[in-house]
């Protein structure tokens, strides 16, 4: 059974999902989606501790050895990544059953189970994959569930969610355009390599290859360039950096809250840690920010995004879309880490990932309670909520300054590491930019505060109560969670600081 | 008890007050503000036992978790940091008699919050004292400003919000764009964080570093109100007067300038300071805040207004300490912590008794004044000589030894400042007193009948009153628990 | 169109080869072109001309979207099934040379029964095909019912 563990945690909520939708019957169907969920969590940690313990795992899929089989690898940054995605996939399905019940229609919910165990699925699949091609159609199961889940937004006869439908679409154009541009990466590294596997396919790139009667490394090629330009193009479509975030406010927006905190938490950066696979195990650290300027342009995009998003992020009324830009501005965190291209800058840029996740996560299922009770996300109809739900309003306040990155909370962490690895490299202005969009952050999340605790209600919401204890305990689990992780880091930041070591050691 | 125990006891006290304080209640009132009384009673003994290792050089430390790897939340006591403890511990005793006193006159709403933040503030104050980096000290830097947000804006008015966005909005500005750019800059060069005798950026960068360094620093610590960052201190007077006590004429701007103070001696290290001359330029933007403020101090009407300026002046006494950076300025703005704040609290004490008992706010109401509340009045008089800085009370002392402190560093306008400061402070306190004993009062008959403020008000502010008076004859304790930091400046 | 007599008859006749002709793709995949994908689509293509020919109603009463929306999960189902069985068998999943099976061993069926490898493709094509008939089935529905409603 060990040996087989990393399939497993992939094939179970796989076969979950037909299931629920054989089933049908609500409650089965949620029980069973809760159990596949916790046990995927369970199966993520343990992975997580054999690889901390005994180093990279694989496993082959169909008894095809490495490179003509598919081969599933997991390395300290996969395990990293696929326990807070699990962790997170089952919380928020704890969370579920009211939100949904008041979000999405009856007859569809076996549909919305089915759909999140299927994007589970994928996204869990990315990070366990060590073949390119299983990776891209991992991608295509969690961005097709991902359209999916959406578009449940949508309830007949209620006017204004129809923007669901049209969020929904707009993602699936968006996204099938960057998924293109992926597998149009992919054929070309293939064609150039012959393998599909990464680790060979790194392999093969520094070979030698005669072009035109000039002997040159085949990712010297032009081929090769255009390939990574496409995959990178690609991938950050997928991870909503900036300016190719334009498909996520809306979907944030639209979306049943439940699908939001999910694919908040977990689509963006698992896109983000497709990238990293790109930069550091397949065309290597060199290739990427030496012979290209991908560490120039991540960054300038990184930053223009941080101070735009989180700008656009204060004017706006509806406080999901405003916690949609923040998301923007805080992918912008990790690609800057990430173009720093140091030990500290890609530390901060993984545990950003975990930290952000929570963070948004539990922000995310906070606006779930809230909406429960008030059917809308609007600031105006948040006035004076502090007195009437104080917990669900706490819970906000506490995500809020993990955004803002106050010490004892979890973005403090990341902010420090990037600030660390920006000083060292003495790019202070960068260092200055990240302090100030701290600011911004401030803004945004004060606005909230002074409605919901200066204000008066409005007289629709005067006989509203707190949220219940089964949505509020998962929301507590998420927000104690950020707390937690910024007093003891030894799991967030240990972790990403071991997997940010093996990304630069072994990168080519 | 081991020094380590008695740290992390000296931690755990104010928080498990607060946790108590909750689960207390508004209905349990009583029982509420014992469990307050008694954990505030507590932690000044706890951190008295403290006391006598300091003093003979012992430095009782404690490590409580590594929170990013290399840098860990660690306690070390220190003379400064002890003077800081207790003065912040005692204090807190005497504001929760008043407190209650106070809350309980005004029928004020949100009690159990208000007690819950001031416990997790005190928190704050006293994991700050005892920092052994700057890291932890950052920390509790920002705790405080969070947990002190409610405290101001208790009211939830209109002004309230917009006092609370001037506080919160100054000091987290100054505190990100500065000091964070500050500590992890220091990180970046020196390695550590760590508070050592003699600094630890000796010969790590150059003087145009370090002279930045130094002014994100100050600048950074936007507690120390040093202007042009002072706004939030007259905009947090819209909060109840045991807050502005407490909070903002002890506890808060304290960690301001005592951070200064850290960074001066343990970070830069006072021979650094010395030899370079960087600190040089922040001593007039300092000589310049106490001019100006005592003299727009002089403009208010309004008593807690005029008291908060008076405060944004008498801090950057001490910041001035520091950056003259020898041993007469550093003892002296460090006693200058332990005065001020005992001076300063018997005037605010006295201000809040005025408001609860006869509903004034504005001097020029409060002529007569003494006549109703003599003892209160009286009571002012003291703490306003303790803070002019006239034997026979303690503010004398540290004011004296920063003018030797001045004089010793040749900055003679500097010596001219404090000697006219002194004058202005004459100028717009005094005048109070007079007028609340000698003058007829506004409204009423000519001699009324006596209505002190009630008695949990009272006894506290008259505590205040004789401690200042009292810490002109312990002062030379004082001195002698500082002497070792003035000793590392090797003159 | 059930009035065209001429398409009605021609529908009638050729419907049941085009639906033998996806079973015949559908097993010799390995034998030439098809497989999974290309029977499913085929099989589909049947039931929409029955559709177009005789109405939506009667196509929904032929091959009900309920059955069909089980039908796109049992596909799965025996897919990941397949692959779990060969896990059962000992190897790893989806290892098809694990599905041996030990009894009928060295009677007459053992030769003309797939085992190991030609098991698992069989299997795992049908899973295939089963799903992708039924999606194709039921995009025609959706599209198709939306018309009408119109």
């Amino acid at each position: 059974m060990e040996h087989h563990l990393p399939v497993l945690l992939i094939i179970t909520p796989l076969v979950a999902a037909p299931l629920c939708v054989l089933v049908r019957q609500r409650l089965a169907v949620f029980g069973l989606s809760l159990t596949v969920c916790w046990a995927t969590f369970a199966m993520a940690i343990m992975l997580l501790v054999r690889v901390l313990d005994s180093g990279e795992i694989t496993y082959q899929l169909g008894g095809w050895s490495a490179p003509w089989g598919i081969e599933y690898r997991i390395d300290t940054l996969s395990a990293f990544v696929m326990l807070f995605v699990s962790g997170i996939g089952a919380i928020v399905l704890t969370f579920a059953p009211h939100s949904i019940a008041r979000e999405i229609r009856e007859d569809q919910h076996y549909l919305f189970f089915a759909e999140y165990l299927l994007c589970l699925t994928g996204l869990l699949g990315i990070a366990i994959t060590g073949d390119l091609f299983n990776l891209f159609v991992f991608l295509e199961i969690s961005s097709l569930s991902a359209y999916a889940l959406i578009s449940l937004g949508a309830r007949e006869g209620v006017q204004q969610t129809r923007r669901a439908l049209i969020a929904a679409f707009h993602y699936l154009v968006m996204g099938t355009i960057g998924a293109t541009f992926i597998l149009i990466g992919i054929g070309l590294l293939y064609m150039m390599t012959g393998t599909l596997n990464m680790a060979d396919m790194a392999e093969r790139l520094r070979a030698e290859v005669q072009i035109n009667r000039k002997l040159m490394d085949v990712n010297e090629t032009r081929t090769v360039l255009v390939a990574f330009a496409f995959l990178s193009v690609g991938i950050s479509l997928k991870m909503a950096l900036f300016p190719l975030h334009m498909w996520l406010p809306n979907a944030y927006t639209y979306a049943p809250s439940v699908v939001t905190a999910f694919l908040a938490a977990t689509a963006t950066k698992v896109s983000v840690y497709v990238l990293l696979r790109l930069i550091f195990t397949i065309v290597g650290a060199s290739f990427a920010f030496e012979k290209l300027p991908l560490d120039t342009e991540l960054m300038v995009l990184s930053l223009i995004g941080i101070v735009v998003a989180s700008t656009t992020a204060i004017f706006q009324t509806n406080i999901k879309r405003m916690l949609a830009y923040s998301s923007v501005a805080q992918i912008g965190y990790i690609a800057l880490g990430i173009s720093f291209a140091s030990l500290d800058g890609l530390t901060g840029a993984i545990v950003h990932l975990f930290n952000h996740a929570l963070i948004k996560g539990g922000l995310f299922l906070a606006m779930g309670c809230l909406v429960l009770r008030l059917g809308s996300a609007e600031l105006d109809d948040l006035r004076g909520i502090g007195r009437r739900m104080p917990w669900t309003m706490f819970a906000w306040v506490v995500g809020g300054l993990g955004l803002i990155g106050v010490p004892v909370t979890a973005g403090f962490i990341s902010k420090w590491y990037l600030i660390s690895a920006a000083l060292e490299r003495g790019w202070w202005p960068v260092a200055l930019l990240v302090l100030l969009s701290s600011l911004l952050a401030l803004v945004y999340v004060w606005r909230v505060v002074e409605a919901a605790y200066f204000q008066d209600s409005p007289e629709q919401h005067a006989e509203v109560t707190e949220a219940p204890a089964a949505m509020l305990i998962p929301t507590y689990v998420l927000i104690g969670a950020t707390v937690f992780f910024g007093l003891w880091t030894s799991l967030s930041a240990g972790v990403a600081q071991q997997a940010a070591q093996l990304l630069l050691e072994v990168t080519p | 008890m081991n020094p380590e125990t008695t740290i992390k006891l000296a931690l755990a006290l104010p928080l498990a007050t607060a946790a108590t304080t909750v689960f207390l209640g508004e209905r349990q009132r009583n029982l509420r503000e014992s469990f307050t009384l008694f954990g505030a009673v507590a932690l000044f003994l706890v951190i008295a036992m403290l006391a006598p290792a300091v003093t003979s050089g012992a430095r009782p430390a404690a490590t409580l978790l590594e929170m990013i790897p290399g840098l860990a939340i660690a306690f070390e006591v220190e003379p400064l940091g002890m003077l800081f403890a207790m003065v912040a511990s005692g204090l807190w005793i005497v504001t929760t008699c008043y407190s209650i006193g106070y809350m309980r006159a005004h029928h004020e709403n949100h009690q159990t919050r208000f007690f819950v933040c001031f416990a997790v503030a005190i928190f704050a104050a006293v994991g700050a004292a005892m920092a052994a980096n700057m890291f932890t000290l950052f920390v509790f830097y920002e705790v405080l400003t969070l947990s002190t947000y409610p405290l101001v804006t208790h009211h939830g008015t209109e002004a309230a919000r917009k006092g609370g966005r001037t506080y919160l909005g100054i000091l987290l500005f100054t505190s990100v764009a500065f000091l964070l750019l500050a500590v992890v800059w220091t990180w970046t060069i020196a390695g550590t964080l760590d508070f050592r005798p003699g600094g630890i950026l000796a010969g790590k960068a150059d003087n145009t570093v370090l002279c930045a360094l130094l002014g994100l620093y100050v600048f950074g610590t936007g507690k120390a109100a040093l202007m042009p960052f002072h706004r939030w201190l007259p905009a947090a007077m819209v909060a109840p007067t045991p807050v502005s006590a407490l909070l903002h004429a002890v506890a808060v701007v304290k960690v301001g300038v005592f951070t200064v103070m850290k960074v001066a001696v343990y970070i830069f290290g006072i021979d650094l300071l010395r030899t370079t001359g960087i600190s040089v330029w922040l001593m007039y933007v300092a000589g310049a805040t106490i001019l100006l403020a005592s003299l727009v101090a002089l403009t208010k009407d309004n008593l807690k207004a005029r008291l908060a300026y008076s405060t944004i002046s008498q801090l950057s006494y001490i910041v001035l300490g520091a950056m003259l950076a020898n041993s007469w300025g550093v003892i002296g703005g460090s006693m200058h912590i332990a005065m001020h704040a005992v001076g300063k609290i018997t005037l605010f004490f006295c201000a809040g008794a005025i408001y609860v008992t006869a509903h004034k706010t504005e001097i020029s109401d409060m002529r007569g004044i003494g006549r109703t509340m003599p003892l209160t009045t009286f009571a002012f008089l003291l703490g306003s000589l303790s803070v002019i800085g006239l034997p026979p009370f303690g503010g004398s002392w540290s004011k004296w030894y920063l003018a030797l402190g001045a004089a010793e560093a040749y900055q003679w306008p500097l010596v001219a400042v404090l000697m006219i400061s002194s004058l202005l402070n004459i100028a717009y306190l005094i005048p109070i007193v007079v007028r609340g004993f000698f003058f007829a009062p506004v409204d009423g008959p000519e001699k009324p009948k006596i209505k002190e403020a009630p008695m949990l008000c009272v006894v506290p502010l008259c505590v205040t009153a004789v401690g200042g008076l009292a810490l002109f004859f312990f002062a030379g304790r004082i001195y002698e628990l500082l002497t070792p930091i003035a000793q590392l400046s090797g003159n | 169109m059930k009035q065209h007599s001429i398409l009605r008859v021609v529908a009638k006749l050729l419907i049941p080869f085009i639906l033998l002709f996806a079973l015949y793709v559908q097993f010799h995949g390995d034998y030439g072109p098809g497989g999974g994908f290309q029977a499913g689509v085929i099989f589909a293509a049947g039931i929409v001309l029955y559709g177009l020919v005789f109405g939506l109603q009667a196509a929904r009463n032929v091959a009900p979207p309920i059955v069909m929306e089980r039908l796109i999960a049992l596909g799965v189902l025996i897919y990941a099934g397949t692959g779990v069985a060969a896990m059962f068998c000992g190897g790893n999943f989806l290892d098809y040379s694990a599905l041996e099976y030990s009894f009928l061993q060295g009677s007459l069926l053992e030769r003309h029964l797939p085992h190991g490898q030609h098991l698992g493709i069989l299997l795992v094509e049908l899973g295939v095909g089963i799903t992708v008939a039924a999606v194709m089935i039921l995009i025609f529905f959706s599209f198709a019912g939306r018309e009408r409603s119109r």
